[in-house]
């Protein structure tokens, strides 16, 4: 039994390392995105350049893109919270109009094959889209979008740069999707225990990441892979009731309701409040939620149920989720704003 | 010569085959035409004012006597913002025989075939720069109503977002049983012309559910959404027949 358990640390994590270039232990930090051994998805029609990336980091630094000038994309996923709201539950838009779902992280967004809280945009060109003209997010019109863009000569400049045309749309979001698409993480401290260094966890990180790939602590059947997540919607039996019905939104379904999209771990102790509505203040929360086995809900996942973990458990669960963060992500020169 | 006569025979022939058509709509609030910035009242007693309203015509088709269509390739995204025209506004134009028909029908809506294909590729009307592109549930709006509810002394934004294929909204014009309908499209061309009540959106449905802005959850009402799916059912039943012909 103990070998099986091993086991199943180990598949994952062997599977994990060969995708990897070895590490030295305790060698110098290098550049994060020496430590990305994945390659990013490009889609054929917005191929990467380093001026459009660059344009991409401008404009999702940028106010002006939103109706009132006062909420950039940075203003819901800010980098210091490895992009997301800072501990806010939801997200306030244009005019202080108060969103309803708690803004996720952009960590290794490049690599999400369905965005979205219902896991419904298969893109981000597309995805970009939705808060760009979201009426309580940055509430912008197409028409006014370009125009606003086309009257500041830096930008009319770069788009005829980059796209061979005038701003619109359209280009604004692809030029964030590039920029997106270098939200790369992939130097925490499990990076670097996967990547050969056994110091790089704490003995209560290294008991966290048993039960965490357990059958007992269950998490690894959703939050799986690199990633930390295999981007389905599930309804993880956060209410009985839910105020927001997730993918049944879209798909009108009484089985979907209170679906929402798995989301990676990657830089979770950074993300704080948890769930879609951001009602979960800590880590803790969360794992308790789940040892409880959530609320009684017929469309709960059948994953759900009580894990039986004791409070010791409990606290090697967020002791492993803690090492899933990226400190040089958060300050990757990179990836903050032009100076 | 005889090449001329050709051509002239062919041109007189092409002439008879295809006439230009103009697919014109007015805006109204039950018989009136529709203001921009006049405050309305719905029939529940709640006042509101228009902002905008987009939608896409699409499958048009002109009915023959007989029964038999002759159909119209492509869509069109009708515009209307404060400020600008409501009525006679150009929205589709086309080419038709000439001749009698009885009536014309169409769907306000993106056919299923392009309503789901990656809308970075597409171009207008289509496209995320069609400002109709439903970010988080793919395909696009079919109809966009948007305008301001004056509740007490607050002022709300409110949407209705139709869209999602189920919400296609079949517009039937015609009739052949009663012959109520007859459209003459002459060789010189012609326009037709509709009525759009955009005031039936808010009428209360046969179940007395109605678009009562009082509830902020009805201020957004956006495709199937079983939150507010009652609400916008009762919308579309009353968008069936919303257009009509301009007499």
């Amino acid at each position: 039994m103990r070998v099986g358990r091993w086991l199943l640390v180990l598949v994952p994590l062997v599977l994990l390392g060969l995708e990897r270039p070895p590490v030295l232990p305790h060698a110098p930090a290098p550049d994060p995105r020496a430590l990305v051994p994945r390659v990013v998805p490009i889609p054929p029609d917005n191929p990467q350049t380093p001026a459009k990336v660059e344009l991409g980091r401008r404009l999702f630094y940028d106010p002006r893109l939103s109706l009132d000038g006062k909420v950039a994309c940075a203003s819901c996923h800010r980098p210091e919270f490895a992009f997301s709201d800072g501990g806010n539950p939801v997200s306030v838009g244009v005019f202080g109009r108060e969103g309803t779902r708690n803004a996720p992280t952009l960590t290794n967004v490049a690599f999400r094959r369905r965005l979205f809280w219902e896991g419904r945009s298969p893109r981000l060109e597309l995805q970009a889209v939705g808060p760009l003209t979201a009426h309580h997010e940055m509430g912008m019109e197409p028409e006014a979008l370009a125009r606003r863009l086309s009257s500041i000569p830096e930008y009319a400049r770069a788009f005829q740069e980059v796209f061979g045309e005038p701003p619109s749309l359209k280009n604004v979001a692809f030029a964030l999707a590039a920029f997106e698409r270098t939200l790369l993480s992939y130097n925490s401290p499990f990076d670097r225990f996967v990547a050969g260094d056994d110091r790089a966890l704490s003995p209560a990180a290294l008991r966290g990441m048993e039960l965490f790939f357990s059958e007992r602590g269950d998490c690894f059947h959703c939050h799986v892979g690199p990633e930390f997540t295999d981007d389905e919607p599930r309804n993880t039996g956060l209410y009985t009731v839910y105020p927001d019905v997730g993918l049944a939104r879209i798909t009108g379904r009484d089985e979907d309701v209170g679906k929402f999209k798995t989301p990676t771990l990657r830089n979770v102790a950074l993300t704080a409040p948890y769930m879609h509505d951001g009602s979960k203040k800590t880590l803790r929360e969360v794992m308790e939620h789940y040892n409880r086995g959530g609320e009684p809900n017929l469309n709960a996942d059948p994953l759900i149920r009580p894990l039986g973990l004791s409070e010791s458990e409990v606290d090697d669960l967020v002791a492993f989720l803690e090492s899933l963060t990226d400190a040089q992500f958060i300050s990757n020169p990179a990836l903050l704003p032009s100076r | 010569m005889r090449s001329w006569a050709v051509a002239l025979w062919i041109g007189l022939w092409a002439g008879a085959l295809a006439a230009p058509v103009e697919l014109k709509v007015n805006l109204r609030v039950g018989e009136a035409p529709l203001e921009w910035g006049r405050v309305y009242q719905t029939p529940m007693g709640q006042r509101y004012r228009i902002d905008l309203l987009k939608f896409y015509i699409s499958e048009l088709a002109l009915v023959r006597p007989d029964g038999k269509e002759v159909r119209v390739e492509g869509l069109a995204l009708a515009e209307f913002r404060r400020g600008g025209p409501t009525q006679g506004v150009s929205v589709m134009r086309f080419e038709a025989p000439p001749g009698e028909y009885r009536g014309l029908r169409f769907d306000v809506g993106v056919p299923r075939e392009l309503n789901h294909l990656d809308a970075a590729t597409q171009e207008l009307p289509l496209g995320v720069n069609s400002g109709m592109y439903w970010a988080w549930n793919p395909g696009y709006i079919f109809y966009r109503l948007e305008g301001t509810a004056f509740l007490g002394g607050k002022e709300e934004k409110w949407v209705v977002h139709m869209g999602t294929d189920a919400f296609r909204i079949p517009v039937r014009l015609h009739d052949l049983q009663m012959r109520r309908v007859r459209l003459e499209v002459p060789p010189r061309g012609t326009s037709l012309v509709l009525n759009l009540d955009v005031g039936r959106a808010f009428l209360p449905g046969p179940n007395g559910a109605f678009l009562d802005w009082q509830q902020p959850r009805l201020r957004q009402l956006h495709g199937m959404s079983p939150e507010t799916a009652m609400v916008m059912a009762v919308v579309y039943y009353h968008m069936l027949s919303a257009f009509s012909l301009a007499r």
